[in-house]
C-alpha cells in the first residue's frame, strides 16, 4: 500500500471520528449548534423544591421556554429561591402566571411548569413569580390520606 | 520465613525497578521528539496500523454491546412503565463507561498485542539494535510513533464505539420493540450533557489510550527477545493494560461524577 | 603492526547479571585491516562489538575508537559516531517492512538530506557491490540467507563508513554464501580502505582473509597475532580451538558432579 492511500484511510478514519463526535454532541446530548440564546431571568420563591435540580428545564404547556439556572435558600423567609434562564423570545408570559413544580411521570425529573394567567402586563427581567405552588410531595400526600384529613 | 521475606523484598524492589525503567523509557520517547517532516509519515502509518485497523473489531462489539443494552434495559424499565427512558439508559452507560472501557480493552487486545509483538521481534531480530548502531535512535523512529498512534487513537475509536452502540440500542429499542422514536432521542438529550457526559468519556479515552499504548511498547522494548519472551511479554500487555484501565475507570469515575 | 590502532580496548571488565563476562580484556584493530575476533561460542563476541559501538558500557577499562573515549561519549556524540559505523548482524537484522531498495536507504535517508535522484543512484551502487541490484524490489521475507546478509552488507556500507564491524558472517551459510561473503569482505577493505573487525568461530575463512586474528576464550585474550603467527601459537588451548579437537584444555564434558554420584552409585551405602 502507498504512502498516499495509507493518508487517506487513515484521513477517512479521523473524518469518522469527528463525525460521530458531532452525532454525540447534536443528537445525543441535544447540544444545539447554534449559539446560547439570549435569555431573561425571573425569581420564584417555593415553601419545597423537593428534587428540582440546576440545568432543569422551564416548560409552558409542555414546551420547554427556559432553564432553571440556581436555587438557593432565601435567609430571611427560610424559602428557596429559584432562578430562572427564560429564553428571550417568550416575552409574554402574564405577570400573574404562577410557576409549579411538577414531575415528568409517575418517578421522573422533576421541572418547573408556568401556569398562565390573564395579567395584560407580561414578566420582565428580574420579576419574581407572585404565585407558586411547590413540590408534591408524595410521602406527605399518602400520610394526609392515610390520617383521614 | 526468612527466605520468604527475602524473596518478597526481592520481588518489590524488581516491581520497583521496573516501574522506573518504564518511566525513563517513557521520558526519553517524549523528550525525542521526531522531526516532522520524517516523523509524520510514521504517525500515518502507525494510526493506520493502531487504529484503522482496530475500527471492525470495535464497531461490531460497539453495535452489540449497544443491542444488548436496549434489549435488558427494555426488559428492566417496562417493570416500571419507563421504556421511554431506555434512550437515557444506553447513552450514559455508553459514553460514560462502556465507550471508552471496552474500547480501551478491545484495544489491548487487539492493537497493544499486536504493537508488543511487533516491537519484541524487531527486537530479537535485532533490527532495533542495528538501527542503534546506525546512529538512529529506535525510541524515536520505532517507539514514539506508536505510542503517539495509540494515544490518538483510542478516544476516536471509543467515540465511534459509543456513537455506534447508541444506533444499535435505538435499533432494537425503536424499531424493534417499539418505544416512541421522539421520546428515545428527547429523553436522552435532556439527560446526557455535552460537557459532563460526552466530554468526560473522551477525557477517560484519552487516558486509556496513553497507559494502554504506552504498556504495549514497553513490554515490547523491554522484553526477553527470544519467542517465549515475545508471548510472555504480549500476555503481560493484554493482563496488564485491562488491569490498569479498570483500576484507573474506577478512579476517575469517582473523580469526574461522584460527588465529594 | 606499523600503522596506529583504529581500535584500542584497554583492561576491559564487563560483567553482566552478576556473570563475568570480559577479565582484563586489551586488544588493538589496526587502521586499514582486517581483524578477526575468534573464540568457542558463548565468549561474548558480540557483546565486545557492542562495547566499541558504545551500546554497553565496560565496568572499567578503556574503549577508544578514532581518539574517542566511546563509554564517555555524550549521547549525541555517540550517535554521530555511529553514523562511521556500518555493523553487520548476524540476523543480517534488515527492516522487515521495507523492501530491500529502502533498507539501503534508510541510513541514507535518516543522516542525509541528498535529493531523492541521488540516494537512488547511491542504492544502486551499493547493491551493485553486493551482486543484488536486481533484488531490489523484494521484501526482506523474499529473501534467501545469504541474500539477507549481503543487502546487510550493502546498507551498512550505504554511508560509506570507516569502521565495518561483522558479526558471525559465515554463520549458518552454504559454501557458495560463504565464498561471496569472503570475497566481498576481502573486496571491501581493499577497494574502499575499510577497517574491517570480525567476530567468528569459523577458523578457516577468518584466517583466511584476515590479516590480525586474536583468540578470547574465558574472557581473556589467550592469543593473536598474524594468521602464521597463531598457526605457530604454543598455547594448547589456541591450538584445540584452531584445529576443533573434542577434548584438550577445553574440556568435552560442563562441569559436573562425580559420575557415580550421578548415578546413584556412591559407595552402595544409599
Amino acid at each position: 500500500m502507498t504512502q498516499r492511500t495509507t493518508e487517506i484511510i487513515v484521513g477517512l478514519f479521523m473524518i469518522a471520528g469527528l463525525a460521530a463526535l458531532l452525532f454525540l454532541a447534536l443528537q445525543v446530548s441535544g447540544l444545539s449548534p447554534k449559539p446560547a440564546e439570549d435569555t431573561y431571568r425571573v425569581y420564584a420563591n417555593f415553601n419545597d423544591t423537593g428534587g428540582l435540580t440546576p440545568r432543569g428545564r422551564v416548560s409552558m404547556a409542555g414546551v420547554t421556554v427556559g432553564t432553571i439556572e440556581s436555587i438557593s435558600l432565601d435567609k430571611k423567609t427560610f424559602q428557596a429561591r429559584v432562578t430562572m434562564a427564560i429564553h428571550s423570545d417568550i416575552d409574554n408570559i402574564p405577570a400573574d402566571s404562577s410557576a409549579v413544580i411538577r414531575t415528568s411521570g409517575l418517578l421522573g425529573e422533576q421541572y418547573i411548569d408556568i401556569s398562565v394567567g390573564g395579567d395584560m402586563e407580561s414578566l420582565a427581567e428580574g420579576d419574581t413569580f407572585y404565585s407558586t405552588q411547590s413540590a408534591m410531595n408524595l410521602e406527605r400526600l399518602i400520610g394526609n390520606f392515610a390520617s383521614g384529613r | 520465613m526468612i527466605d520468604r521475606v527475602v524473596a518478597l523484598g526481592h520481588l518489590g524492589l524488581t516491581v520497583v525497578s521496573s516501574f522506573g525503567r518504564s518511566g525513563r523509557f517513557l521520558a526519553g520517547v517524549l523528550l525525542g521528539v521526531p522531526r516532522p517532516a520524517t516523523g509524520f509519515p510514521l504517525l500515518i502509518k502507525q494510526l493506520y496500523g493502531v487504529g484503522v485497523l482496530s475500527l471492525a473489531i470495535v464497531i461490531v462489539s460497539g453495535l452489540f454491546i449497544g443491542m444488548v443494552l436496549g434489549l435488558q434495559g427494555y426488559t428492566i424499565l417496562s417493570d416500571y412503565g419507563s421504556e421511554a427512558a431506555i434512550g437515557q439508559m444506553i447513552a450514559l452507560t455508553l459514553v460514560r463507561e462502556l465507550g471508552p472501557v471496552v474500547t480501551a480493552l478491545l484495544f489491548a487486545g487487539r492493537a497493544g498485542s499486536a504493537l508488543t509483538a511487533e516491537i519484541g521481534l524487531m527486537k530479537a531480530t535485532e533490527q532495533l539494535s542495528s538501527m542503534e548502531m546506525m546512529g538512529v535512535d529506535p525510541l524515536r523512529r520505532v517507539i514514539a510513533p506508536r505510542l503517539w498512534a495509540g494515544f490518538i487513537a483510542m478516544p476516536v475509536l471509543a467515540i465511534i464505539f459509543s456513537a455506534v452502540g447508541i444506533w444499535g440500542g435505538m435499533l432494537v429499542g425503536v424499531d424493534w420493540l417499539g418505544v416512541f422514536e421522539g421520546s428515545f432521542w428527547g429523553n436522552m438529550q435532556s439527560s446526557v450533557d455535552f460537557a459532563e457526559d460526552v466530554m468526560n468519556g473522551v477525557i477517560k479515552s484519552v487516558v486509556f489510550g496513553f497507559v494502554c499504548s504506552w504498556i504495549a511498547v514497553y513490554q515490547g522494548y523491554d522484553c526477553v527477545p527470544t519467542s517465549a519472551g515475545i508471548s510472555a511479554a504480549t500476555t503481560k500487555t493484554v493482563v496488564y493494560s485491562s488491569l490498569a484501565v479498570l483500576g484507573l475507570d474506577f478512579v476517575l469515575t469517582a473523580i469526574m461524577f461522584g460527588d465529594f | 603492526m606499523g600503522s596506529p590502532a583504529y581500535i584500542s580496548l584497554k583492561d576491559v571488565v564487563f560483567s553482566r547479571s552478576g556473570r563475568r563476562i570480559f577479565d582484563g580484556v586489551s586488544l588493538d584493530v589496526p587502521r586499514g585491516k582486517i581483524t578477526a575476533i575468534m573464540g568457542p561460542s558463548g565468549t561474548g563476541k558480540t557483546t565486545l562489538l557492542r562495547l566499541i559501538g558504545g551500546q554497553l558500557r565496560p565496568d572499567s577499562g578503556s574503549v577508544v575508537l578514532d581518539g574517542h573515549e566511546v563509554p564517555r561519549l555524550k549521547r549525541a556524540d555517540l550517535y554521530a559516531m555511529r553514523e562511521k559505523i556500518g555493523m553487520l548482524f548476524q540476523s543480517g537484522a534488515l527492516f522487515t517492512d521495507l523492501s530491500v531498495f529502502e533498507n539501503v536507504a534508510f541510513p541514507l535517508r535518516v543522516h542525509s538530506s541528498l535529493p531523492e535522484d541521488m540516494i537512488h543512484d547511491i542504492v544502486l551502487m551499493k547493491l551493485e557491490a553486493v551482486g543484488l541490484r536486481g533484488a531490489r524490489h523484494l521484501m526482506p521475507s523474499e529473501l534467501s540467507g545469504g541474500m539477507t546478509r549481503r543487502v546487510a552488507l550493502a546498507r551498512s556500507i550505504a554511508l560509506d563508513p570507516e569502521l565495518i564491524m561483522y558479526d558471525e558472517p559465515f554463520a549458518g551459510q552454504d559454501p557458495i554464501a560463504m565464498g561471496v561473503l569472503v570475497k566481498l569482505i576481502r573486496d571491501l577493505n581493499s577497494s574502499m580502505g575499510l577497517t574491517s573487525v570480525l567476530v567468528s568461530h569459523d577458523v578457516p575463512e577468518s584466517l583466511s582473509i584476515c590479516h590480525f586474528a586474536c583468540i578470547i576464550a574465558d574472557g581473556k585474550v589467550i592469543g593473536q597475532g598474524t594468521p602464521e603467527e597463531l598457526r605457530a601459537h604454543p598455547s594448547e588451548q589456541v591450538q584445540q580451538f584452531l584445529k576443533g579437537q573434542p577434548d584438550g584444555p577445553v574440556p568435552f564434558h560442563y562441569p559436573a558432579a562425580e559420575a557415580s554420584r550421578d548415578y546413584g552409585l556412591s559407595g552402595g551405602a544409599s
